[in-house]
């Protein structure tokens, strides 16, 4: 008895192991790095938003691309803001409240992804601004208004459709047109779960 | 409050408890390898296999105990939650062991780190002692070490916390479980920890039982 379940377990092992091959992943690794590593002029950059909490640097490798972010918490709100290797500016993103959006792009965003969705939750929302760098740092300074800047705002939120729910993260531009729909990988979590 | 010092709080004021309610204690150490297989199946189903094996550290020697094979079978039933049933087979010297479990397990995902809750219960069988149910409520937490999700080739701390509750022929006891382990991401599917397994048990009824494993785990996605 013993001996033939210790087999049927070795062999299930085995069977396991062999069929063990890597798949395509999504790859996104994200790696806190010093300031001393970060190009002077997305440091200079962070400098004259006059931030006095602590700056954490990070550098996200992807498939196609490598950035450097500078994450931060500015009036209670979280800050990310990403630059190209070499220092320049790719985007600002603060993390807001579903509240904080004009109910005109609230209801439009809800009533499209309604049609996607035959349920969803928004779960995270970043208002996300890019443009040019002096322009940037002007509306960041609150001396000039956002439209100067391209503004879009980036969503999660769960969506149920066809009895499977998934995490989506959705791009909408200012006029809450929908740009862009990236799904969610998440990473395993055996090691949490076992 | 930084998660990290958090944490680490929790890990201490719960070694304090622990350490106090002890009292009289007799102690034991030894190493718990395991190595656990993840394969993910059509429909959300996945299968998780396990084995594990237990050495006791006694007089200056390594003694073999047991070695425990699992097979978990789990369906996600929502977006970060998964329900799974499983059979463990322990063998223990000439004894065979039969574990039947059922768990809920729910994943967190927050800002700089994550958060699982697991629910379980099992009931266990052999032919020299009577069937034991616990029910058990584990909290683990990950915490990167580098950035905010524990990427490929970053270490990360993993902190398990559990209270089981177990009856064997009308008698209640609680087990408490302190796990802090030092984890290294190899690639996406594969994962090692190292760290210390310690459980409290036996303190509401005779002499405490302290057991101190050193814990080695290696997690593959298949």
């Amino acid at each position: 008895m013993n001996k033939s379940i210790i087999l049927s377990f070795t062999v299930l092992f085995f069977i396991l192991c062999v069929q063990h091959t890597q798949g395509q992943e999504k790859y996104e690794k994200e790696s806190r790095i010093n300031a001393k590593l970060v190009p002077q002029r997305a440091i200079e950059f962070i400098d004259s938003l006059g931030i006095d909490r602590k700056i954490k640097w990070y550098s996200e490798i992807g498939l196609k691309n490598k950035s450097i972010e500078a994450k931060f918490k500015l009036n209670g709100k979280r800050y990310s803001v990403e630059f190209e290797t070499n220092g320049i500016i790719q985007d600002v993103e603060i993390e807001i409240k579903l509240q904080e959006l004009s109910s005109r792009l609230r209801q439009s965003i809800n009533s499209q992804l309604s049609q996607i969705c035959s349920s969803h939750k928004i779960s995270k929302i970043q208002i996300q601004h890019s443009g040019n760098r002096s322009l940037l740092l002007s509306f960041l300074n609150k001396k000039t208004t956002k439209d100067s800047i391209t503004t879009r705002y980036e969503l999660v939120s769960k969506c149920k459709k066809n009895k499977k729910v998934e995490l989506f993260e959705y791009l909408f531009s200012n006029e809450a047109k929908l740009l862009k729909t990236s799904k969610i990988i998440f990473k395993s979590s055996s090691n949490l779960e076992y | 409050m930084n998660i990290k010092i958090f944490t680490l709080s929790i890990l201490f004021f719960s070694l304090l408890f622990a350490n106090t309610i002890a009292g009289q204690t007799t102690s034991q150490f030894g190493t718990l390898p395991s190595i656990n297989l993840n394969k993910s199946l059509k429909k959300s189903w996945s299968v998780n296999f396990k084995i594990e094996s237990r050495q006791l550290f006694q007089q200056k020697d390594f003694e073999y105990v047991q070695t425990d094979l699992s097979l978990i079978a789990a369906k996600k039933v929502g977006l970060n939650s998964r329900v799974a049933y499983g059979h463990l087979v322990r063998f223990r010297g000439d004894a065979l062991i039969h574990r039947m479990i059922q768990q809920y397990v729910i994943v967190q995902k927050m800002t700089n780190y994550r958060l699982a809750h697991r629910f379980a219960s099992d009931q266990t069988f052999s032919l020299n002692e009577s069937p034991e149910f616990r029910f058990r409520y584990r909290l683990t937490s990950q915490i990167p070490l580098n950035g905010q999700s524990a990427d490929t080739k970053e270490l990360y701390l993993k902190i398990n916390n559990e209270l089981l509750n177990k009856i064997q022929s009308s008698t209640y006891e609680m087990e408490i479980r302190i796990v802090p382990l030092l984890g290294y991401t190899i690639r996406d599917n594969s994962k090692v920890e190292i760290g210390l397994d310690y459980r409290l048990s036996s303190f509401l009824t005779s002499t405490k039982k302290n057991n101190f494993w050193m814990a080695f785990n290696w997690y593959i996605e298949i």
